[in-house]
């Protein structure tokens, strides 16, 4: 057998990789914690990050917003690829519109829609005030709430899609086997359904816990005053505070995290499998 | 302006966005035409108007077209360290080029060349070795007309702070946009104006976390806070003049008071590798003149650096009673070099508090 | 024994697994299935028309025919994951329409084994037992019960990707029967097995069914699978029941032209009836030839139709050897001849220039013409039948 020379058609791919997102982080990595910073601080550089309060508290405040949001995106994405997956015609088409297009609009202008639904005066106060429900306005801006709700609705299609492409691989057949030999449809989803499709609810996660754990937009947009995520911290560090050598080293610790999250995923789907070897 | 954007289009993905501040290391310009200066401005209405008023009367006057472009601070130190600068002049707060002044970023302005201002028009304070100031403006105290009268509004900082007598959700600068309200926080808590710096960081924040509860979100741009007012999240706001008058002028019931407002400056900077720095050098000349500061400013409501166009500034800048601009009759200074000094400090202190 | 097998209580040690299965799954009597006029329409077409069979008790019944010809939905509509648009399904005389799949209780094989992939064989035979909420001792009992029945105990605590088509679908096959439901559906349960195997399953799934005296249903496009495995086939085309018979019924003697040619090769000769007395029917080929059928019925003089004979009746003779009495004799030219293995195939053109297929045994007593050579072919009219011309 011929060496397998495939991966040869990666390389533009890694090419732009390299040029784009590799070189600029190594440059800006090597820059502020080798030129900027003497060798000998960097340790101590890291103590100081590390064991500020602002940084431990915004690790949790992300941590706990993305296992929020990848909850979120759980429960709301399994029913709808469940859905897609087991119809077809023009209702699914219609789902997977509504699923597909805002990934095509931009983070940014989703976010402010949302200002305009969850606000004081947004949509659904308006209608609970309407309806004689509520007294005050509700809270429902500036919060954890309204990130998880805004984060989940950006990474949402990434959960459909992960589920869905499970889903669609779990065989018909057994199913129909299982209802035949007696099961109810319940009992069929908790013992066949549902444990097949477990390997896409745990890429599906990762996935958007890799994302959510970068998101900056929607935090810093429609979060409240404590609510400063790592991403926050580090644009703080890097546009406000010109303290490159401090964004540098909660960069290195926020990509260590991702890329170990990423190396789990990587395991769990097999990358292998996925690349058809 | 604390912060040199205002609009949130610079936001991304932080690690992506890290490493993206390095891409002028990897990516060469081209040759640019020598009749072009590439400008960096807050960008929106803000260019505009100054398109209309500043930009092309300059290039019928000079042939040098102006080319706004977006950037932020952390952007153009980016540049100035990977050595491929691609910005000529820079227009921003004054605040934010003494950033890139102690940085090393930035080329003494060389006042002697100057040819369309007379350098005695322009207030000596504004004339620094490393910027000039463009225009003058304020933090002032914002109010929703439908929800309190004009004439009925807080008349102060200690007023605006009273929840009580105020009832309703107010909107303040926090850290994000570079420069929280420290010092207005410190008015309301009976500092005098000209006593506030050095600002007590602890005593701020204390008197600021009696408000706190009362604060949905405090802004980190000028855009949020004008549209925290307009959607009603807040009824109360500080917030700059020009982005409240720009939205009156929009037809949002909003209000200004003037009382103990704090004086901010845009400026003009010129980074060091610069590729035009003559041109730079020659916009920043026409721009602050008489003639041109008179037509711009009549259109943007903002105070000008020029003192012989105070009598031609907007009437809603200028207090009755003494006929000269709010920020000189009831205004304090901000002070650009203690924030300098203390940004770190106060960042550390203000997640403490925050949390 | 390996795995949970050998935790069978009361098993003897020395009996042989499936003696002791047999002895385990006691063998309730199958159920009689009844389907009266039962149709599936799907838009204009209607895809199984008018199907009317009772299915004994204990008796195993196939579905065979082309793809399309409306087994697999009659199988699905009998299964309920097809609603039957007309005609009733009777279940020991209890119509079964209304009842979803999983509370009819029947077993079923799918052609793809079905196995889940999640479980072991273990919990793959458990599985209709657990759903049925049955106590963990007896599920126990059963389950290692069911699979000594198909010999695969010892790999009770293997998944399906450790284990070959054939062994997946003896596990589908116990887990079909574990529960020892009055009806087990196949759904062309050997398919997609390479042919020994086929084969060797066959003779397996024969056994049990006879053993534990289960009502079967089993769908299948081989008619020598079904022929094998049957008491009654039902031979359908394009939704229609051509034929229901016993296997050996329906292939000696077809009720027309497609049962005959799909249960097996056949020479189709057409013409017209000349005589008949009971029992006895005159045949006039086109070309004048007249040939005999033993034949039952009576048939109209002049009515148009065609011979059926299959190709093993016939033998082959020089054309010197002497016709004899009450055979009937055909001469020809042979112009192909191939070699199966237990038969030689030849290919005769008769005098009408239609070509007849007679299969010789592949032994050296039987006469074996070169191409070319001039031959008589001969059969008994005990082999002939004459059906109605072919409508297709």
């Amino acid at each position: 057998m011929g060496r397998d020379r495939t991966w040869l058609l990666l390389l533009p791919a890694l090419g732009l990789l390299a040029l784009l997102f590799l070189g600029p982080l190594a440059w800006f990595l090597a820059r502020t914690l080798f030129v900027e910073t003497a060798p000998a601080e960097v340790p101590a550089l890291f103590v100081d990050v590390l064991t500020a309060r602002s940084m431990q508290v915004a690790a949790l405040t992300t941590l706990w917003v993305s296992v929020l949001v990848t909850l979120a995106t759980l429960v709301i994405g399994y029913p709808i690829a469940f859905y897609l997956a087991n119809r077809r015609g023009w209702r699914a088409a219609l789902v997977v519109f509504c699923v597909i297009v805002p990934y095509f609009t931009s983070v940014i202008v989703r976010t402010y829609a949302l200002t305009v639904v969850l606000g004081r005066s947004g949509l659904i106060n308006e209608l609970l005030g309407a309806s004689g429900l509520v007294g005050a306005p509700l809270a429902l801006l500036y919060n954890i709430f309204a990130i998880v709700v805004g984060m989940a609705y950006v990474l949402l299609p990434y959960m459909v899609l992960t589920l869905y492409a499970t889903m669609k691989a779990i065989d018909p057949s057994l199913l129909r086997a299982g209802r035949a030999l007696g099961a109810s449809p319940l009992y069929l989803f908790r013992r066949v359904y549902f444990p097949l499709s477990v390997p896409g609810v745990v890429s599906g996660s990762l996935i958007v816990l890799i994302l959510a754990l970068g998101f900056f937009i929607t935090p810093a947009l429609i979060g409240g005053p404590g609510d400063v995520t790592v991403a926050m911290l580090i644009e703080r560090a890097v546009e406000i505070l010109i303290d490159w050598p401090s964004a540098a080293v909660m960069s290195v610790v926020l990509l260590t995290a991702t890329l170990i999250l990423f190396a789990i995923y990587a395991r769990v789907t097999d990358l292998r499998r996925m690349m058809g070897a | 302006m604390p912060k040199l954007s205002t609009t949130p289009t610079r936001r991304s993905l932080v690690i992506g966005g890290t490493a993206l501040l390095a891409m002028p290391a990897v990516i060469t310009n081209p040759a640019r035409a020598a009749t072009q200066l590439r400008v960096r401005t807050p960008g929106g209405s803000f260019d505009e108007i100054k398109r209309r008023t500043v930009y092309e009367p300059f290039l019928k006057e000079t042939g040098i077209e102006i080319v706004p472009v977006p950037s932020t601070v952390g952007k153009l130190l980016a540049m100035y360290k990977a050595g491929q600068v691609e910005i000529d002049c820079i227009d921003t707060g004054n605040d934010a080029n003494l950033m890139l002044e102690e940085a090393g970023a930035l080329v003494p302005i060389d006042y002697g060349a100057f040819r369309y201002t007379k350098l005695e028009d322009i207030d000596p304070s504004l004339k620094l070795p490393y910027q000039v100031g463009s225009f003058v403006y304020a933090f002032v105290l914002c109010y929703r007309t439908d929800v309190f009268k004009p004439g009925s509004e807080p008349k102060s900082w200690a007023e605006f702070w009273d929840t009580q007598a105020f009832p309703g959700p107010r909107t303040l600068a926090g850290i994000e946009s570079g420069a929280p309200n420290l010092e207005i926080a410190l008015l309301a808590d009976g500092v005098a104006m000209d006593k506030v710096y050095p600002v007590d960081i602890e005593r701020a924040l204390k008197s600021m976390g009696r408000i706190k509860p009362s604060v949905p979100k405090f802004w980190d741009t000028g855009a949020l806070s004008a549209q925290m007012m307009a959607d009603k999240e807040a009824v109360l706001g500080v917030l700059w003049n020009t982005r409240a008058q720009a939205s009156i002028d929009g037809g949002a019931p909003l209000g200004i008071q003037w009382n103990q407002n704090q004086v901010l400056v845009q400026s003009y900077a010129i980074p060091k590798g610069a590729k035009a720095p003559e041109a730079a050098l020659k916009f920043i000349d026409y721009s602050i003149s008489e003639d041109v500061q008179k037509r711009w400013l009549a259109e943007y409501k903002a105070i000008p650096v020029n003192t012989k166009v105070y009598p031609h500034t907007s009437k809603l800048l200028l207090d009755p009673a003494t006929g000269t601009p709010w920020t000189v009759s009831k205004g304090f200074k901000n002070d650009i070099n203690w924030w300098s000094a203390n940004r770190t400090k106060v960042s550390r202190a203000w997640s403490n508090w925050v949390l | 024994m390996i795995g949970r097998g050998a935790t069978v209580p009361g098993a003897v040690g020395l009996a042989r697994p499936h003696e002791r299965a047999a002895a385990s799954i006691s063998a309730p009597a199958g159920k009689a299935l009844e389907l009266q006029g039962l149709t599936k329409i799907y838009g204009s077409e209607t895809v199984v028309d008018r199907f009317d069979t009772r299915i004994q008790a204990g008796e195993f019944f196939s579905l065979l025919g082309p793809s399309g010809s409306g087994k697999t939905t009659t199988l699905m509509m009998v299964a309920g994951f097809a609603a039957i648009d007309a005609g009733r399904l009777l279940v020991d005389g209890v119509d079964l329409a209304a009842v979803p799949p999983e509370r009819r209780g029947f077993g079923m094989v799918f052609q793809n084994y079905a196995i889940f992939p999640h479980m072991d064989m273990f919990e793959n035979v458990a599985f209709p037992l657990r759903a049925r909420g049955m106590p963990k001792a007896l599920v126990r009992e059963r389950v290692a019960a069911a699979l000594d029945l198909v010999q695969l105990g010892h790999l009770s605590d293997r998944y399906a990707r450790q284990l070959s088509g054939g062994q997946q679908q003896r596990v589908a096959i116990a887990r079909a029967i574990v529960f020892q439901p009055p009806v087990v559906l196949m759904d062309e349960p050997l398919g997609a097995l390479d042919k020994n195997l086929r084969y060797d399953l066959q003779v397996e799934i024969k056994e049990i069914q006879r053993r534990l005296g289960m009502t079967v249903l089993y769908v299948t496009h081989d008619q020598e699978e079904a022929m094998n495995l049957s008491d009654r086939v039902a031979i359908m085309s394009r939704g229609r029941v051509e034929q229901i018979g016993a296997p050996r019924d329906v292939y000696e003697r077809p009720a027309n032209a497609f049962t005959a040619r799909f249960l097996g090769e056949a020479n189709l000769l057409p013409g017209a009836v000349v005589t008949s007395c009971p029992g006895r029917v005159a045949f006039q080929l086109r070309d004048g030839t007249v040939l005999h059928a033993d034949d039952p019925s009576t048939r109209t003089a002049g009515t148009e139709g065609e011979l059926f004979v299959r190709p093993e009746k016939l033998t082959l003779h020089p054309l010197a050897d002497p016709p004899r009495d009450g055979v009937n004799r055909l001469s020809g030219t042979v112009r192909r001849a191939s070699f199966l293995g237990s038969v030689v195939r030849y290919a005769v053109e008769t005098g009408s220039g239609a070509l007849v297929t007679a299969d010789a045994p592949n032994v050296a007593a039987h006469h074996h013409p070169e191409l070319g050579e001039r031959v008589a072919l001969a059969w008994s009219p005990a082999d002939t039948v004459i059906l109605p011309p072919d409508a297709a």
